[in-house]
């Protein structure tokens, strides 16, 4: 079944030095399944997540023949309508917690508001979701980082907490930016079970933004590669480390490995064509 | 003789009252022109060791020498010991051209011909000098990451302490300041003592690795015994094998 179709999707920033395309023409759908987007930074990975939730600040626009989820169209909802689906229904984890957690407020008061401004929960109900939403993130001292600031907290915690914040309204639909890129590997695979077991038992739809080839290959179903705003390949993940396309290729060989050579490690090799 | 010894270093930090021991009774050696690799997840005290030989973290227990000597901190210890962080984002001065931050260090140093070296720096890392008094956030990760490289390089040190140097940018990106680095070592003749939760990418660059658990020095493996899986502890091969998908072939 199909959660999420989006046609042609285009993102554009008007700058000083001209127009920018940051996403061009960009098509996909997603089921209840696990979709990894790749691409190296600037290749308009996190703009393609930010856009179905229309999170993109003007000088950015939006622009897309159909983005349909759950049968509606986000291209064509107010925005009113637009902010009951954030949260409820659709969600992302943004990629870094020291820039989107809220540095002034303890990390109980932004786990619950969310639950006692739109869901009028009261306050000890709210206060024991938000400590089991940090239980199910593996978290093992709840209460202490209930209490703590955003500063107090190492990257993985910090981490951990956005994506226990976003688990709250239990979405239909998660967007995770890099949701793993500042956790080490014990703790990636606690996360990774969790975003899988969500998608396995609950039936959420999740798009999972990664810049790490390998991880997807392991982790997701399907993986899209995105080159200067474009795909230009998609396959299955388990094809990825076989991937026939030379910029997918390039990505994967320039990665160290265990018991290599230690010579230089080959560039990767960038065609204009292939972003046509 | 090692160019660092390290022994039984203890680092204990007190957070609100709580004693936290970050870094309990670790030691190791490397040689001049070695490279040393430290591995271990978040909270393992990798990272605190290095700041340990820095200064930027308390020394409770143990010792720390540099050619022998107890290490002294100071204007002689900048230019033997540098360092290269993390996040590219945050280690550079935001309000500095890269002009200033790689000056800075030579008028410190009362060193002349500051005008010449920075180009030289800029060249060294491979970035054009046009971008000499451009600031940080016009430039991308792995621009400024070069940065951190010739600030660290403008005393000539011969130690260079990398924490997790390439774990913010791209694989593409990584496998150019990785390539940077190695030949940077070879033309410099350096010694590095590196930080990295990618066992692929110790591997690449390093000669014996220490993995490290909770603060304390679990296993040290030569590269041979880690590309040919001969750990001896349970701990060192869970982290060998959750690092699968990084062997050749």
């Amino acid at each position: 079944m199909t959660l999420l179709s989006v046609k042609n999707l285009r993102v554009t920033f008007d700058t000083e030095a001209g127009v920018v395309e940051a996403v061009r023409g960009v098509s996909f759908s997603l089921g209840r399944e696990r979709l990894g987007i790749v691409g190296e930074s600037g290749s308009g990975k996190t703009m393609t997540g930010r856009s179905v939730l229309r999170l993109i600040r003007p000088p950015g626009r939006i622009a897309a023949d159909e983005m349909l989820f759950d049968g509606q169209d986000l291209m064509k909802l107010p925005e009113r309508e637009m902010r009951a689906l954030r949260g409820p229904r659709m969600a992302m984890v943004m990629q870094d917690p020291k820039y989107s957690l809220n540095p002034v407020m303890k990390v109980g008061a932004q786990l619950m508001e969310g639950l006692r401004q739109r869901d009028r929960v009261g306050r000890a109900e709210a206060h024991g979701k938000a400590v089991a939403a940090l239980e199910a993130v593996q978290i093992r001292d709840p209460e202490r980082v209930m209490e703590a600031y955003p500063h107090e907290l190492s990257g993985g915690m910090g981490q951990r907490v956005m994506i226990a914040m976003m688990l709250i309204p239990n979405p239909d639909l998660l967007i995770a930016d890099e949701p793993t890129s500042a956790l080490d590997v014990t703790v990636q695979a606690e996360v990774l079970s969790i975003l899988d077991g969500l998608v396995r038992d609950r039936g959420m739809g999740l798009i999972f933004i990664s810049h790490d080839l390998r991880l997807v290959a392991r982790f997701c179903d399907r993986v899209l590669v995105m080159y200067k705003g474009r795909v230009v390949e998609e396959l299955a993940a388990q094809d990825l480390l076989h991937a026939k396309h030379p910029y997918t290729q390039g990505l994967l060989n320039c990665l160290p490995r265990i018991g290599g050579d230690r010579g230089p490690l080959p560039g990767l090799d960038r065609n204009a064509e292939w972003a046509r | 003789m090692a160019l660092i010894e390290i022994e039984n270093l203890s680092v204990i930090f007190n957070a609100k009252g709580r004693e936290v021991r970050a870094v309990e009774g670790v030691s190791l050696s490397v040689e001049a022109r070695e490279s040393f690799g430290l591995v271990g997840e978040s909270g393992s005290g990798k990272s605190t060791i290095l700041r340990a030989i820095c200064g930027l973290a308390p020394v409770s227990g143990g010792t720390i020498r540099l050619g022998g000597a107890p290490v002294a901190r100071g204007k002689a210890f900048s230019r033997r010991v540098q360092m290269v962080f993390q996040d590219p984002y945050a280690s550079l001065h935001p309000r500095h051209t890269l002009d200033r931050t790689l000056s800075e260090p030579l008028a410190i140093h009362g060193l002349g011909d500051a005008d010449r070296r920075v180009m030289q720096a800029l060249e060294d890392v491979g970035l054009p000098t046009s971008f000499r008094f451009r600031y940080p956030h016009q430039l991308s990760g792995g621009q400024r990451q070069r940065v951190a490289i010739a600030r660290a390089l403008m005393l000539e040190p011969e130690i260079l302490l990398l924490d997790e140097p390439t774990s913010a940018l791209d694989a593409s990106v990584q496998a150019e300041t990785l390539n940077l680095l190695s030949r940077l070592r070879d033309e410099r003749g350096l010694t590095f003592l590196m930080v990295s939760h990618d066992l692929a990418v110790i591997d690449h660059m390093c000669d014996r690795v220490l993995v490290m658990q909770h603060g304390r020095a679990v296993e040290e493996l030569s590269r041979e015994a880690l590309a040919g899986a001969q750990m001896k502890t349970a701990y060192a091969r869970s982290l060998f094998e959750a690092s699968a998908d990084r062997m050749l072939g």
